[in-house]
């Protein structure tokens, strides 16, 4: 393991924090207060993730994250305080692969750095591989002939139900399931009230694929109408 | 006063009378002599300009006077009285009484058969008429049948000597001696040049030993000279071919005495009125001739009239317009004095106007024509304060003439537009029914006729009125104008149109009124951006406030986070929980602040969507089972099975409702019931939440404003925002949010319209 993490902020407390938080995971952290310091650390073949902060002296986030990009092929985490969704949009789209807002949770911090590891060390074998007939969305990955989920390349735990529920929404990325339909089809009764028992197994699910289930990134609730599976790249 | 003063070297307020001081003056100054000198070129100029134009227009307009006035040749043509049709006309009226007593009876040749229409205009001279003639003949025949009285009447002419026979001899009349028998053969007497004899019928007349030709080609017209019996379309009646009558005429005529006593000088007064008639264009002539003079003085001075010219504008500024319009008209008033046309028409105007209205015409155009010359003094009166008139405003600027017109117009706008308004109108009531009555009342109570000149000015009155009242009307026309691009103006106002101001012509009566409109207009507007600015500014600070907030707060919430990892022992462990908790409130309302910030700007970004408010607070009331079960709280929900469509943001609408229910289980008496309901009513769909407080609610306290809480503590969880960002969210996304306390019963209500 031991695998090097760039960690810039221009706040060294908010960097120390980090960097505590990750060496107890076990990664060694690399420290920068600016985006020239990242220009010239991130070189260091070792590093394998960077995290940065968007705004800071001499060279601002993103436009660090350009300069990086050109250098080097490796997942970078935007780390901002700004938590409208047009920030992180624009933080995505300049080629950011993921986006955390300030304040933190350090486990949901941690949750991300792993899960973008993992898919930059192990993942790539996967895609490598070609096996076609996988459903890849994001960090999911699903086999929809053993019914198998995996979240950064580590097989989900689901009951059958949730099983039932992943299939239905893995195959349909991006479509809204109001949660009569849902039920029907998975449990194959009429519906009635059937918001609450989607709803719970929903949230379950989250629990085992979500890195912040709170505030989910892949099953979504589309208020006043269902539920759909978010599509990502 | 502008480049016109400053054009000259010297400025003009200096006065002139500087210009008159001795000459003496001017020499013991040398170096002002060139503007002395100037001075007295000034006045020169002046004095020969008014003096040349007085004396040219004064004879001009004499001479014109007094040829329109006499009809017929210029007198100046002719220098021997005798050769006037003045005293031929007087010749064959001697003639005609002279034959008259030849005769016996009253002759009156006007009542022959001439043709006549050459006699009125050429039968007499001093401005009697015609038809004053006939009369003038029939009462002398009625109150005097006898003809030899005429015989007394004519005795005593020096200027005219008769004798009238007739063939049987036993009529003879003579003022003359036998000795010095008048007859067309012998010498006539001492003094006397002119001789007439009516022989069988026939006129001779010789005149300085040549005899005239008296009948020309023997028709008489118009053209003929002599109005005398004889020519063949006017012969000697049957009475008269017999009678002789031989007059002869002095040289210089006199004046006498008639037997009765009468002074009278008929030819002299024709010789007279030449010799009169001829100085009088003589003394015209002179008098031109020395105007012409001036004019040359004036036009070779005329840079220096100019100075004059100023310093008289600089005068007449001070007179006010409406004594110069009254002195214009005093001038007009004036003129009318003195025109010999007036009597003319004023006898005349016993005849029908429309019968005889070419006569008419002929008579006014007259008047007209003499209108300007037949008062001299009156003419230059008026072309002098024309010119008054005429200098004042090519000097002066406009704005600094004074009138009582004007005063009123400045000092009006100082009432308020209603009395303006009720002044217009009293007046408009007076002119409109007062004038008119007063005068039909007139012309009744002084029983005016239509013939009475009176009885036409009476008929001023209405036509003042009608006048008056179509200035009124007018100016209501325009004042409704006015109005109406006022209220549209208010109108557009409204509207938010705070850039077009009202312009409104400079003397509108609401011009002041649409002023102030334009103020506060223009205030609004600086308000309006003002505040938008300020707003916005906020929404800036708070956002950079929030953002600055949570660089602080990440460091304190990783620390917090980091220590409770620590082995603490006691009571550190509770203080950094408390620390991190704490910290964690911190957090949320610094996001609650941010997004209620935006939400008062109007700058959250809201994605609008169709969707079902049921299945909403179903997904809401699903997503908070677990604390809703943790509580010791009953919720009743009723909601309607069929989908309630509208339009809104879904995850704004769910914070909304997520506020609203974690506000009940925060709040709500412990143990009791919280109602949910939604119903769809009138085109709206109303969801409302009821809980009754675990505290005492707090009455008349707005629980949508920010930071207030049922308790008034802050003690407990919660930001205080929770409402606010509920009625904020709520409003953003087109609904309404309400909060009604009845005692300690709680209830909101969010209220959408429901979706097409």
């Amino acid at each position: 393991m031991n695998e090097c993490i760039l960690v810039v902020d221009d706040d060294p407390e908010i960097v120390g924090a980090i960097a505590i938080t990750l060496e107890r995971e076990g990664y060694r952290v690399l420290r920068a207060c600016n985006g020239m310091e990242a220009l010239d650390l991130c070189l260091d073949p070792a590093v394998r993730l960077i995290l940065i902060d968007v705004m800071m002296p001499r060279l601002d986030g993103l436009s660090a994250l350009i300069r990086i990009r050109e250098k080097r092929n490796l997942p970078i985490i935007v780390l901002s305080a700004k938590s409208e969704d047009t920030d992180k949009i624009l933080g995505l789209s300049m080629g950011a692969d993921d986006y955390i807002t300030k304040p933190y949770n350090p486990q949901e911090l941690t949750a991300r750095v792993r899960s973008q590891l993992r898919r930059y060390t192990s993942l790539g074998d996967i895609h490598a591989e070609g096996r076609k007939h996988l459903i890849v969305n994001g960090r999911l990955t699903y086999d929809p002939d053993s019914l198998v989920l995996q979240a950064d390349g580590e097989a989900v735990r689901l009951t059958p139900t949730e099983t039932k529920i992943v299939d239905l929404l893995m195959r349909n990325p991006g479509r809204i399931f109001p949660a009569e339909e849902i039920y029907r089809r998975v449990w194959s009764e009429d519906a009635y009230s059937c918001e609450n028992t989607v709803m719970v197994h929903i949230r379950r699910i989250r629990e085992k694929i979500e890195l912040n289930p709170k505030e989910p990134d892949y099953i979504k609730v589309v208020w006043g109408i269902g539920y759909k599976m978010e599509q990502h790249g | 006063m502008d480049t016109k003063w400053n054009s000259m070297d010297r400025a003009p307020e200096e006065p002139l009378e500087q210009a008159a001081e001795p000459i003496q003056d001017e020499v013991k100054e040398g170096d002002s002599v060139p503007k002395r000198g100037r001075h007295v070129k000034a006045v020169i100029a002046f004095l020969a300009f008014v003096l040349g134009v007085s004396l040219v227009l004064g004879s001009l307009g004499a001479m014109a006077g007094r040829l329109i006035a006499q009809r017929g040749s210029p007198e100046w043509q002719v220098s021997d009285w005798q050769e006037t049709e003045a005293f031929r006309a007087e010749v064959a009226d001697y003639l005609q009484d002279f034959l008259s007593l030849g005769a016996g009876e009253h002759l009156n040749w006007y009542g022959t058969n001439v043709v006549q229409e050459g006699g009125y205009g050429s039968a007499r001279w001093y401005g009697v008429t015609y038809s004053d003639a006939i009369e003038a003949d029939s009462d002398f025949s009625s109150s005097s049948p006898v003809p030899s009285d005429k015989d007394l009447y004519y005795r005593n002419d020096k200027s005219v000597l008769y004798r009238v026979t007739n063939a049987k001899k036993d009529i003879y009349y003579s003022n003359v001696d036998d000795s010095q028998a008048l007859s067309i053969y012998n010498k006539l007497p001492e003094g006397y040049n002119f001789m007439l004899a009516f022989l069988h019928g026939k006129v001779t007349i010789v005149k300085d030993g040549q005899t005239l030709d008296v009948y020309g080609d023997g028709i008489y017209d118009a053209d003929s000279d002599w109005f005398v019996p004889g020519y063949e379309n006017f012969p000697a009646g049957e009475g008269v071919e017999d009678v002789s009558v031989y007059m002869a005429v002095r040289e210089t005529p006199l004046q006498y005495f008639t037997q009765n006593g009468v002074q009278t000088a008929r030819m002299y007064w024709v010789y007279e009125r030449l010799q009169e008639a001829r100085a009088f264009y003589f003394r015209q002539a002179v008098l031109l001739g020395v105007g012409v003079l001036f004019l040359l003085l004036w036009l070779a001075l005329r840079r220096e009239k100019r100075l004059a010219d100023q310093k008289l504008a600089s005068w007449t500024l001070h007179i006010w317009t409406e004594p110069r319009l009254l002195a214009v008209a005093a001038c007009l008033l004036w003129m009318t004095a003195g025109n010999p046309a007036a009597s003319e028409l004023a006898w005349a105007s016993r005849y029908d106007i429309f019968e005889n209205w070419d006569y008419w015409a002929s008579l006014v155009g007259r008047y007209l024509l003499l209108l300007p010359v037949s008062n001299i003094p009156a003419l230059l009166g008026l072309v002098w304060v024309l010119w008054l008139i005429h200098n004042d405003h090519r000097y002066n600027p406009r704005e600094k003439h004074r009138s009582l017109w004007r005063l009123i117009s400045i000092r009006l706008p100082r009432y308020t537009f209603q009395k303006r308004m009720n002044w217009l109108n009293r007046a408009a009531l007076v002119l409109i029914c007062v004038f008119p009555a007063a005068g039909v009342l007139l012309t009744i109570s002084l029983g005016l006729s239509p013939q009475h000149w009176l009885f036409w000015l009476m008929a001023a009155f209405p036509v003042i009125a009608a006048a008056a009242l179509l200035l009124i009307l007018r100016k209501h026309a325009a004042l409704a104008q006015d109005i109406g691009l006022l209220s549209g103006q208010v109108e557009a106002i409204r509207n938010g149109d705070l850039s077009t101001p009202l312009d409104l012509p400079e003397d509108a009566d609401l011009r002041q009124t649409a002023e102030a409109l334009n103020d506060i207009q223009a205030g609004l507007h600086t308000a309006l951006a003002e505040q938008t600015r300020s707003e916005r500014m906020k929404v800036e600070l708070v956002s950079n406030v929030s953002h600055d907030l949570k660089t602080p707060l990440t460091s304190i919430l990783s620390y917090a986070e980091l220590l409770r990892q620590e082995p603490l022992e006691g009571a550190a462990a509770d203080y950094a929980r408390i620390i991190d908790e704490k910290a964690q409130r911190l957090r949320s309302m610094v996001q609650d602040v941010f997004d209620i910030s935006k939400a008062a700007a109007d700058q959250l970004p809201v994605r609008l969507e169709r969707l079902d408010l049921a299945k909403l607070l179903r997904q809401t009331l699903a997503d908070m089972d677990d604390p809703i079960q943790a509580s010791h709280l009953t919720f009743k929900i009723d909601l309607p099975d069929a989908p309630v469509e509208i339009v809104a943001d879904g995850r704004r609408l769910y914070r909304v409702f997520q506020n609203l229910i974690q506000n009940a289980l925060q709040y709500a008496l412990e143990g009791s019931r919280v109602h949910l309901t939604l119903t769809t009513e009138a085109g709206k769909a109303a969801a409302s939440l009821r809980n009754v407080s675990r505290e005492e609610l707090p009455q008349g306290v707005d629980f949508t404003a920010r930071f207030v809480r049922g308790d008034a503590s802050r003690t407990d969880g919660g930001s205080g925002l929770g409402l606010s960002i509920a009625s904020s969210f709520t409003e953003a996304c087109g609904g309404e949010f309400r909060v009604e306390t009845v005692a300690d019963l709680f209830t909101a209500v969010v209220t959408f319209p429901l979706a097409d």
